[in-house]
């Protein structure tokens, strides 16, 4: 196999590409939202840039000193201030109503989630928490998240991206996400689900999203926790509810038996 | 402004006589239905599942330990092979008693609209203890405070606040 075409193997996963421009495909509706609202901001932005310059490159070559050397000598003019004045107003409008409207709806929770994990961020790695299926204070679904250092890298692994136990979530339902750390502040970040949520000590920030299509997707962490800031990356795996079920339960037998509890932190 | 509204304490007040709130978990089952409406991403969504499949493969190997024989491929194989394999998977489905999970969890609570939920978390463990200092220990009324509170707060924040109870230095109102 030619080792250049092994980028394609990774190419189908959500993770950043080398030189992406672009955003990561979105699977959630928040970040479907997100995009659009760039689209939309960057009309206007493309807009104004373009009657900007014209403006600019016009009064530039109309008022050369050479070609123009005693220019018009208009101080003022009604129409043209009242145009300036409305127009420069009413764009910032179509900018803000719609970023408004993405930043409540992605603020508030509106329905019950189905399941809460919680996303424990520590120096320098992750535990996550899915303690929905407790009897007692003890025993619950924890594991850690480390990542694979580059030497036990496999063909086809991102680099600095993939983790040894990825968070397992169910597809197309709603999941609340509890973040926070256990020591400095950290944050939990993945682009294609559209979150980014600082992790502040003492606090627990909750996100909520609902992923719309099985995959796996790739954080990092975005707050500069310590040394190790770059090697502390999130991996998401959504699966279909029927198969999440049927997994988590897997894991929770080896929990209720209690012997398996050292082979969940390997 | 008439005074026989509730305050939020009262509402939330355990009282002697536990009165059934509407605030009970739901079932997930029913947001699967509604779901469409609210993704306007799906037409797009759809055509990507297809190329995303071979990806995880590695990763399901490696996660799932070689004696738990996961349930879901056992089921897939049941139709299509003959009775000696439909045996050993029941077998296995005997000896593990898989047990089914719900898909629930602690409610959105209108007291908690915001994204900071620590006293969220808060709320619902002091409301448990005390439920359970009025029930009694084991009030079956007070397991789903408890299953709140699981839910919400980090190990490691129970872990100390129980440790702070039985020193009798915890600063909730129990």
């Amino acid at each position: 196999m030619k080792s250049k075409w092994l980028f394609l193997t990774i190419a189908p996963c959500d993770a950043a590409e080398p030189w992406q421009l672009g955003f990561q495909d979105a699977a959630t509706p928040m970040m479907q939202g997100i995009i659009d609202l760039h689209h939309d901001i960057f009309f206007f932005l493309i807009l104004i840039l373009v009657f900007v310059s014209r403006i600019l490159v016009r009064a530039l070559w109309h008022f050369h000193y050479k070609k123009n050397p005693i220019p018009q000598r208009i101080v003022h003019g009604t129409t043209i201030e009242i145009l300036r004045t409305i127009f420069p107003s009413i764009i910032p409008m179509f900018i803000a109503i719609p970023s408004f409207a993405l930043l409540y709806s992605m603020d508030e929770v509106v329905v019950d989630p189905a399941i809460t994990i919680k996303a424990i961020g520590h120096q320098w790695y992750r535990t996550y928490e899915y303690s929905d299926y407790n009897s007692s204070d003890e025993q619950s679904l924890t594991f850690d998240s480390y990542t694979i250092p580059e030497d036990d890298l496999e063909l086809g692994q991102s680099r600095l991206l993939e983790v040894d136990n990825r968070v397992l979530v169910p597809a197309k339902s709603h999941i609340r996400i509890i973040v926070t750390p256990a020591d400095v502040p950290h944050s939990w970040a993945v682009p294609s689900l559209g979150v980014k949520c600082d992790a502040v000590p003492g606090r627990l920030n909750q996100i909520s999203i609902s992923v719309q299509r099985e995959g796996v997707y790739y954080g990092q962490c975005s707050e500069i926790c310590g040394t190790n800031h770059a090697f502390t990356p999130i991996v998401v795996e959504a699966v279909p509810s029927k198969d999440y079920g049927s997994r988590v339960s897997n894991q929770l037998i080896p929990q209720t038996t209690g012997e398996a509890s050292a082979e969940m932190k390997e | 402004m008439v005074n026989n509204t509730q305050t939020l304490a009262e509402q939330y007040y355990v009282k002697d006589e536990q009165v059934k709130t509407d605030e009970v978990a739901k079932p997930v089952e029913v947001k699967d239905v509604e779901k469409p409406k609210e993704a306007p991403s799906q037409e797009a969504v759809v055509e990507k599942i297809v190329e995303e499949t071979t990806p995880i493969a590695p990763a399901v190997a490696a996660e799932k330990s070689s004696e738990v024989a996961p349930p879901a491929e056992a089921s897939t194989e049941e139709p299509s092979s003959g009775s000696v394999e439909e045996e050993n998977s029941e077998d296995q489905d005997a000896a593990e008693e898989t047990p089914e999970i719900k898909l629930e969890t602690a409610p959105a609570d209108f007291r908690f609209p915001t994204t900071n939920q620590t006293r969220h978390c808060f709320t619902r463990y002091v409301e448990y203890h005390r439920c359970i200092a009025t029930k009694g220990e084991d009030a079956p009324e007070c397991d789903r405070f408890a299953k709140y509170y699981r839910s919400l707060c980090p190990g490691e924040w129970i872990d100390r606040w129980n440790e702070q109870r039985e020193n009798g230095t915890f600063p909730g109102p129990l």
